[in-house]
């Protein structure tokens, strides 16, 4: 089962336990404010987007890419949907469909750019975040003069979209929690139920080798770009039902917090190892010491201390993880392996 | 108001002030306020002795914004002189998406009052209307005038942009300027275009126009050089406004290397300490006040007002809290309470 | 010639990089159930060779033999399909993942199908203890990372999975060069092991006395040249070393030109 030896190094221990520890450090500073189902919905809600995005940045990091991107499709991608709407008069479905090939279209060019240029994906991907968001703001405010737009409930198709990205089903939890366990679930099992998720290991941990024994490692890598792009318009179409409108700027930094919560999770910012789980844990702690933070009333700009000091935890800890996994073991017995 | 001031351009410099306790400062004010809020619950909320009162603002700005921090400082003397607990909280960016979800934990943590800016109400509508239907009374301030009484809001307290505009307009106009200049720090920004909008109508009762110019704060260089070079490309422009104060630095020193300062009347919004010397010194105009420090004191007094005696001021308008204009006959006054953090 | 044929053959082989010859003139050939090993010092051509013989290079010159027919590979892919598989130092193995993940890569064992098909990992798991089995390697966790098994370990696994998908010719490029004493002889027998199972077996290697253990027939390299064939009961590994560096190029050039194989 386990993609290591020892079961207690597979990637998401360290951000399990994590995650028990804040929820048990913040039960208690914070009291019943955050053990209730209240304040398990605020933080469960506020880790949802996040945790959507992560499980995807997961799968691409352990392919051994970045996509910095992503933040920037959330706006762009959300602007696409009040444009089409609002400004152009479509209903919400036909405008969800356009805005989803344009998002994979954009996944697709982050992918063919970096495997054909051979390019760092951090570069190319960099210069991907710009344009798109220079993009939703530029176009926005050349055909509405604003960068924010509402009115989205007002448009035809909102309800059954609503229901189904934007509404709320059992003690104030969102569905956005649901496309978050449901995407989660299915990439942890492409990942280590499926040949695919075989070549996806292989193209972080080692391309060369992978391209030997036939991995179609570029073809690997592009399908995770486009899976990237999937998910932040997932994130962005769950926004936007939600708050029935958009905004530019929306998803600003998310790139970097969907790495942040996928290395809490225990994957390698070098590609090769991780899993989906991990970045689930990772998000729930982000979730968590943001909302925990608030609930104990205390100032929120201790919130990046908290994160900054799980981030540096988290990162020491898969080193020494990957260490062990690397580094050969010496045996008694010459010849005789295990 | 609402300048949008983006923590991302702070992020190093408070980093570099926790580096050093980072663990210690971390946890032990998380474990000093815990258990001391044990008595504010739901339960209680009917019969509340002041000391037990809880108001939490919750508000696009960190309090270590030059502007938010007054609106912070005039919230938490509101709390020493009135003795209720007052929290300030904000998120780490402008980021509305943030904004809600932290409105949704406050409102889980049961708070007696609730104060909260509404940069985006369509975006924060639902968390808002959440904690109106929770039953804890919310007042909104700086931003969210437009929307606040749709959302259940008791009071708003702020500055109407579209009017303090206008203000600053009619302002220059009498002053005898025709052509000015708008400088826009923060694009997508709807109060700041009604800042704009408002000065344009100002200016255009005695027949002016404006030009209006987007930068980047997150690099001043290149917005100094944007606004130089606007100044440049038209000559005929002899009145300049920024938007909020950390635009002012940059087009002072843009006015200052081309040569126009004192020839082009300049102005901004917001008030602080180095926008009053510049004011004292004669190198600006004026600056258009909308008093941060009411913005914080007066809804607490709102808000406890109306817990104890379910009364309110305003009269359900807007109580407003601007525009002030702060010229160089108070400017020298004006810079010694900037120094404290009160204006 | 006599015997089987060989094989695999090249014949006048000659590959040009500008105008250094990197080998002129090579003709040699590989049989089954042997070990052909390919000494020479460093720089003599063997890294060249083993890129023609792989598939890596097209020969400037001369023919490429597989069972006695004219071939032409242009890739690694090519040399693949043929059954002729190298295992590289370095690149053969990914560390990260697990000895079955390592051993299916790019052609896993499914079961279901569609969308829905699924690594068989039960048989995964078995397979892999058979085929290591078979070279005498006892694998306990087939789930362990190959970062944690040994230099030997790891390089006998990836001759383990050639086997597997059907490797006729296996090209072992250096595989001791990195490993201490007891590591090497382990790998030496999982050789041993792979030629006891038919197959033709190419050893590169610059160190005598591995090659004079598990070799039947010994292809030396000079300055791009084959400097001469010889079999095991020729050889020692002292006269290997001697050839290889050079000293018995006098002695070796008065040999009669019928000692070549073709």
């Amino acid at each position: 089962m386990s993609l290591l030896g020892n079961r207690w190094t597979r990637p998401e221990v360290g951000a399990a336990a994590g995650a028990l520890l804040v929820w048990a450090f913040f039960a208690l500073v914070a009291g019943e404010p955050f053990r209730g189902g209240d304040g398990a919905a605020t933080y469960l809600n506020a880790a949802a987007p996040l945790g959507i995005l992560s499980v995807a940045v997961a799968l691409l990091m352990i392919g051994g890419e970045f996509d910095l991107s992503v933040g920037s499709i959330i706006g762009v991608a959300g602007m696409s949907i009040m444009l089409l709407t609002v400004h152009f008069g479509w209903s919400v479905w036909p405008a969800l469909l356009v805005t989803l090939v344009f998002c994979l279209a954009v996944g697709l060019v982050n992918g063919l750019l970096v495997v054909r240029t051979g390019l760092p994906s951090f570069i190319v991907t960099l210069g991907t975040l710009f344009i798109l968001r220079g993009l939703a703001i530029g176009v926005t405010r050349q055909l509405t003069g604003r960068t924010q737009i509402g009115g989205l409930d007002a448009v035809e198709g909102f309800e059954s979209a609503r229901v189904l990205f934007g509404s709320t089903f059992v003690g104030g939890l969102r569905v956005s929690i649901l496309w978050w366990v449901g995407s989660a679930a299915l990439a942890t099992w492409v990942l280590l139920r499926t040949p695919v998720g075989n070549w996806i290991f292989a193209s972080g941990g080692g391309p060369a080798a992978a391209r030997r024994v036939g991995v179609p490692v570029g073809r690997v890598k592009i399908g995770l770009f486009v899976t990237t792009a999937f998910a932040a318009y997932l994130v962005a179409v769950t926004q936007a039902l939600r708050f029935t409108g958009a905004d530019a700027l929306r998803g600003e930094l998310q790139e970097f917090r969907a790495i942040i919560a996928v290395v809490i999770g225990g994957t390698l910012l070098t590609g090769g190892y991780g899993s989906a789980v991990g970045a689930v844990f990772g998000a729930l702690i982000y979730g968590m010491v943001q909302q925990g933070i608030v609930l104990s009333g205390v100032d929120a700009d201790w919130f990046q201390v908290f994160l900054g000091v799980m981030l540096v935890v988290a990162v020491l800890f898969n080193h020494r993880v990957r260490d062990m996994a690397t580094r050969a073991t010496p045996r008694e017995g010459g010849g005789e392996p295990t | 108001m609402t300048p949008r001031y983006r923590a991302r351009n702070r992020v190093p410099v408070r980093a570099k002030r926790v580096v050093g306790p980072l663990l210690l400062a971390a946890v032990v004010p998380l474990a000093a306020c815990g258990p001391a809020r044990e008595g504010s619950g739901a339960a209680e909320r009917a019969t509340p002795a002041r000391a037990d009162l809880r108001i939490v603002v919750a508000t696009h700005g960190q309090s270590a914004d030059p502007f938010w921090s007054v609106v912070a400082n005039g919230a938490r003397a509101a709390g020493r002189d009135l003795g209720v607990r007052v929290e300030y909280q904000a998120p780490v960016q402008f980021d509305m998406v943030a904004m809600s979800n932290l409105i949704d934990g406050v409102v889980a943590s049961r708070p007696d009052g609730l104060v909260v800016s509404i940069p985006d109400g369509a975006a924060l509508g639902p968390s808002i209307r959440a904690a109106v239907a929770a039953g804890i009374p919310v007042v909104s301030i700086n931003s969210g005038d437009e929307v606040y009484r749709d959302l259940g809001v008791l009071l708003h307290v702020g500055q109407p942009e579209y009017d303090a505009g206008l203000g600053a307009g009619r302002r220059m106009a009498a002053a005898g300027i025709r052509r000015a200049l708008c400088v826009n720090h923060e694009i997508g920004n709807v109060s700041l275009d009604r800042r704009c909008d408002g000065f344009r109508d100002g200016l255009a009762e005695a027949g002016g126009d404006i030009r209006l110019l987007a930068v980047d704060l997150a690099d001043p260089d290149d917005a100094q050089q944007r606004i130089a070079g606007a100044l440049a490309v038209d000559p005929d422009l002899n009145g300049l406004l920024t938007l909020g104060p950390t635009g002012a630095g940059p087009a002072l020193a843009a006015l200052g290397e081309s040569g126009r300062l004192g020839r082009v009347a300049f102005a901004t919004f917001d008030l602080t300490p180095e926008v009053a010397a510049a004011i004292d010194r004669g190198s600006m105009d004026f600056a258009v006040d909308q008093q941060p420090y009411l913005q914080g004191y007066l809804p607490v007094v709102a808000l406890v007002s109306y817990l104890e005696t379910l009364t309110l001021p305003g009269g359900g308008e807007i109580l407003k809290t601007g525009p002030g204009f702060v010229t160089q006959e108070d400017a020298a006054r004006v810079l010694e309470l900037a120094e404290q953090g009160l204006r | 010639m006599t015997g089987p044929t060989p094989v695999l053959s090249v014949r006048s082989v000659g590959v040009r990089f500008g105008s250094v010859d990197a080998l002129s003139d090579v003709s040699t050939s590989v049989t089954e159930a042997a070990v052909t090993c390919l000494l020479g010092d460093n720089g003599a051509g063997k890294s060249t060779l083993v890129a023609v013989l792989t598939g890596v290079l097209r020969p400037t010159t001369g023919r490429y033999l597989i069972d006695g027919a004219p071939v032409e590979l242009s890739s690694p892919r090519d040399a693949l399909a043929l059954g002729i598989a190298a295992v590289h130092q370095d690149l053969a193995v990914i560390p990260l993942m697990s000895v079955w993940r390592n051993f299916f890569l790019g052609a896993e064992p499914v079961r279901g199908r569609g969308p829905l098909r699924t690594i068989d990992r039960a048989r995964a798991y078995r397979v892999v203890r058979e085929e290591m089995g078979r070279l005498g390697i006892r694998v306990r966790d087939p789930g362990q990372a190959v970062g944690t098994l040994s230099g030997g370990e790891r390089q006998s696994l990836a001759i383990a999975r050639a086997l597997h998908r059907g490797a006729r010719v296996l090209i072992l490029d250096e595989p001791t060069a990195a490993l201490g004493v007891r590591q090497a002889s382990f790998v030496l027998q999982v050789i041993e092991e792979a030629r006891e199972r038919g197959v033709a077996i190419v050893l590169v290697s610059h160190n005598p006395d591995h090659a004079a253990r598990v070799g039947d027939r010994f292809v030396i390299l000079r300055q791009g040249r084959v400097l001469g064939h010889f079999d095991r009961s020729e050889i020692t590994p002292d006269r290997l070393r001697a050839l290889m560096s050079g000293q018995y190029e006098s002695w070796d050039t008065g040999r009669s030109p019928g000692q070549s194989p073709i």
